[in-house]
């Protein structure tokens, strides 16, 4: 079944819109265990996904159904799944909304990724850690290539890029005497960033000798939290959905347009973009999943919501008609250094169990792995024990820092500083 | 009814069986899952409806596994041509030896690992359902979802939002290895009700849940949970925060479940023995639980959505007790993993679908009852909470530390709940300390099957986890 073909047959279905997606996936995988192969892998498959629309009601509502054809599927049974499709979306009663149409930019040139390139690169890096005899690699895993995408609607877009798409996971360990701790790091990315890979497994080793040594977490009642890494881009996952133009049909958001986001501001205030391209991003793309060209959008601007963005549908409904899915974020820094944020009663995570931002109802929690408690002057690694709190109750005094880094589609300050947190300590063990 | 096995696979098995045998020419094991699993996702608010035919399980496609020269390797691919295997093959072979042209340039060391038994074995498991997913009437369930929905709607107190979820899969999976042909076709489905409501500020969440390996007759189940989810959001919204601390909790039996998942679920994942990333493979014969504590882990162990026939390894499905009277006895473990530990698989290897590795992974994880009520569990708190509801939780196989996110909790003070609601909680702890705190076991075990499950932070497989009432202690935050 090709792209071709299902076109075809959508012109002939009846149906009042369409879309149609497919993306051809190859990756290379490989899995080692020390550095030893475990095994390697091949994906090369190709998923297309159709979605088909119904108006009713003269045109006041419009129904859509849809989902994956395989693309082993006969014509047969490709038109079997659209007239069910169409049937469904007779009964799926929303208000109507129009597709996207096309920009002008009618298929964008695509390069190939070579992922025994990009594999080469994530090997090199993890084979030349600085291991020693009490900290070193437990195992990884590796995952490159990329994803060609076209997408066409019945509004005349077809369009096609390429997404890179790369992923590694690392377990390190550390060891004293008997004990022995591990840290797990992830990398995603476009393709491999391999001294961007190098600095923060690097560090990661050297944090593993901390966590040996760390203390169960006192109980602290409220503190002063200091967030990096992938749970600081949890945080400004918060503020992301809040400017959702989903979440504000839903109601999940009640941030309005020329707003601020807090009665008053005692810290920095926040200001997100959207940003169409950042380096090395496994979210650059020229258009989005419904083919809307992607551009830089300004989001919130010194805490004042400026617009909401997101789907055709939920940006329809808003009457917002230069909308898009954005793949990239950027968070500006804030007006003092890491270092500075760094003084006076704090405490520095860097490693949690599974740090959470609930993004309706804006509650944070986390089991702190690793954590440095700045007391007087001096820095005592902690274990154990939790974060907890609410995030409308931090963006009044929230600061973050002047230096900014990448993760992955966010670029985002350093380190930011949460005020008020709630502690619990840790159990014995 | 049973359930129908893929007419699809059936028709691609003999020129998969030609792939096998062409690929046996060339390596020592040669291995096939092919998979037709078809299914539908409804959900409806007043907001939005959306009609899919696309769950978390949904898949067609094939994945072939290869072993030569003590390396075992996997090619995923969903255009096979049954007329046409000798294509196949040698669009696997160029693609492996790609691979291995760049990891020989590397002068990288295998795992080596030994080849994998392949007694002979059929089985047709067709399981019994009453209704399947690819017939049932999605124009009529749509407006069911929806009435509920505006129901929902018009009964809660400052609601912004109540979403309505059905979701029904039928899996169709067949194995094939020299040897070995597996076929098995089961269904399952789950639906939830979310209400969202916000006043002053502040929102809060209720979240209800149901869960079968049967057909879509299990969404009649959706307008008690609807009444269920309006409590909660209603609760949320007045709850206090817990001062953190140490309590005596009594957690529910969906707690009860996410506590057995976090702490010996993930815990004795065998897989993570052969990287030494568990504690618990030092701890096998020793307590790690009061006497109160016996689990079984197994797609056998409980009917719900994980209860298959065989795994994605063509292992028969098994009920393994882990933990027998809070002494820790055994883990579970996948085919390649028990190859290289020296133990028998227990039907435990899972892949995220055809594109994924296999790892170890859970079924149903399940604490036995014990003989207490819940009424005799409150009347023993001082001071402590009833935790319900579960939103996430994390392993720590290594450390033994434990991450429970519960919905709520209840105060009891003196033996008598108080009224007084807290949200959200956060329970942690040191996972030994947590099941030897276990002094009281409901007379009642429920499982729950509408969550999912990822090994880290990826490779999510559909998991059922219960348990009866559990009375222990526990640090809240």
């Amino acid at each position: 079944m090709t792209a071709e073909k299902l076109k075809e047959l959508l012109l002939a279905s009846g149906a009042d819109a369409w879309e149609l997606t497919c993306d051809d996936t190859d990756i290379w995988e490989f899995y080692f265990i020390r550095h030893a192969l475990d095994q390697n892998r091949v994906r090369n498959t190709r998923h297309i996904t159709l979605r088909v629309y119904r108006r009713f009601e003269d045109g006041k509502c419009l129904g859509s159904a849809g989902g994956e054809i395989p693309p082993t599927a006969t014509e047969e049974e490709a038109a079997a799944a659209i007239a069910a499709y169409l049937a469904a979306a007779s009964c799926v009663k929303n208000p109507a909304y129009t597709l996207n149409t096309p920009s002008g930019l009618s298929r964008e040139s695509t390069a190939a990724v070579d992922p025994a390139e990009s594999a080469r690169r994530f090997m090199e890096v993890l084979r030349s850690l600085p291991e020693t005899e009490t900290e070193d690699v437990n195992s990884y895993e590796i995952f490159t290539g990329s994803h060609r995408i076209r997408f066409l609607n019945s509004e005349g877009i077809d369009v096609s890029y390429v997404r890179p798409s790369s992923m590694a996971e690392a377990v390190l360990n550390a060891r004293r005497g008997v004990k022995e701790i591990e840290l797990y790091r992830k990398f995603t990315g476009g393709t491999c960033d391999a001294e961007a890979l190098r600095r923060a497994l690097s560090l990661a080793l050297a944090t593993g000798r901390d966590k040996l040594t760390a203390v169960p977490t006192p109980p602290l009642g409220t503190c002063d939290v200091l967030f990096s890494g992938e749970a600081a881009a949890e945080l400004y996952g918060y503020f992301i959905s809040r400017v959702s133009a989903a979440f504000k049909v839903r109601g999940y958001s009640d941030c309005e347009a020329g707003k601020p986001l807090a009665p008053s501001f005692n810290g920095d205030r926040v200001t997100l973009r959207a940003l169409a391209a950042l380096p090395n991003s496994s979210r650059n793309g020229a258009f989005d999943a419904e083919g809307a060209p992607v551009r830089d959008a300004l989001l919130i601007e010194d805490g004042v919501v400026r617009r909401f963005i997101g789907s055709r549908q939920f940006s329809c409904y808003l009457g917002l008609s230069d909308s898009f899915i954005p793949g990239n974020y950027a968070v500006s820094g804030g007006s003092c250094s890491a270092e500075e944020l760094r003084s006076g009663l704090c405490l520095e995570a860097v490693d949690f169990s599974d740090f959470q931002v609930d993004p309706i109802t804006g509650d944070i929690a986390g089991e702190i792995r690793l954590a440095y408690l700045r007391k007087d002057g001096k820095v005592t690694p902690v274990s154990g024990g939790s974060v907890s709190g609410n995030m409308r109750d931090f963006i009044r005094d929230m600061r973050m820092s002047r230096e900014t880094e990448q993760q992955d589609s966010l670029l985002l300050p350093a380190l930011t500083r949460l005020s008020g947190v709630h502690i619990a300590g840790a159990a014995r063990g | 009814m049973k359930a129908p096995f893929s007419p699809y696979l059936n028709s691609i098995a003999p020129g998969l069986k030609r792939l096998c045998a062409l690929l046996g020419e060339r390596y020592d094991y040669v291995s096939i899952l092919s998979t037709d699993s078809r299914g539908f996702a409804l959900r409806a608010s007043p907001h939005v409806k959306t009609v899919s035919s696309e769950t978390m399980t949904t898949e067609r496609g094939t994945v072939v596994r290869v072993r030569r020269d003590g390396l075992y390797s996997e090619y995923s691919l969903n255009r096979f041509d049954p007329a046409a295997p000798e294509a196949a093959a040698l669009d696997l072979t160029r693609a492996l030896d790609a691979q291995l042209t760049l990891l020989s340039s590397m002068s990288t060391k295998v795992y080596e690992t030994a080849v994998m038994p392949d007694e002979p074995c059929t089985l047709f498991a067709e399981m019994e359902t009453e209704r399947l997913p690819e017939e049932e009437d999605l124009s009529a369930l749509i407006a069911r979802l929806s009435a509920l929905a505006e129901d929902g709607m018009r009964r809660g107190d400052h609601l912004v939002d109540c979403t309505v979820s059905a979701l029904s899969t039928h899996i169709c999976k067949l194995f094939l290895t020299a040897n070995r042909d597996l076929r098995q076709s089961y269904v399952y489905s789950e639906g939830s009700v979310m209400t969202v409501a916000a006043e002053g500020g502040k929102s809060g969440m209720g979240y209800r849940g149901l869960s079968g390996r049967c057909g879509p007759e299990l969404f009649s189940g959706l307008p008690a949970r609807l009444d269920e989810a309006l409590r909660d959001a209603a609760e949320l919204l007045k709850a206090e925060r817990v001062v953190p601390g140490e309590y005596e909790i009594i957690a529910d039996p969906e707690v009860a479940g996410l506590i057995a998942h976090e702490a010996f679920g993930h815990g004795v994942e065998m897989d993570m023995f052969v990287k030494n990333r568990a504690l618990g493979a030092s701890y096998i014969g020793k307590r790690v639980g009061s006497d109160l504590v016996t689990m079984h882990e197994g797609a056998l162990a409980a009917c719900d959505v994980a209860s298959y026939a065989f795994d994605d390894e063509g292992t028969p499905a098994g009920d393994v007790i882990e933990i027998d009277r809070g002494i820790l006895k055994t883990g579970i473990c996948d085919a390649l993993s028990a190859l290289r530990l020296g133990v028998q698989p227990t039907g435990n290897g899972k892949r995220e679908n055809f594109e994924h590795k296999v790892y170890t992974r859970m079924t149903n994880t399940v604490f036995e009852p014990g003989t207490s009520t819940l009424n005799d569990m409150i009347a023993s708190v001082s001071h402590g909470y009833l935790l319900c509801g579960c939103e996430s939780g994390m392993e720590d196989p290594k450390h033994w530390g434990i991450q429970c996110i519960v919905q709520r909790g209840y105060e009891i003070l003196d033996g008598r709940l108080t009224g007084k609601v807290i949200a959200p909680v956060i329970l942690t702890g040191y996972v030994p300390d947590l099941l030897g705190s276990i002094s009281m076991a409901g007379n009642e075990a429920s499982v729950f099957g509408t969550g999912g499950c990822g090994k880290g932070s990826k490779e999510w497989v559909k998991v059922s986890d219960g348990g009866p009432y559990l009375k222990a202690r526990a640090i809240l935050g």
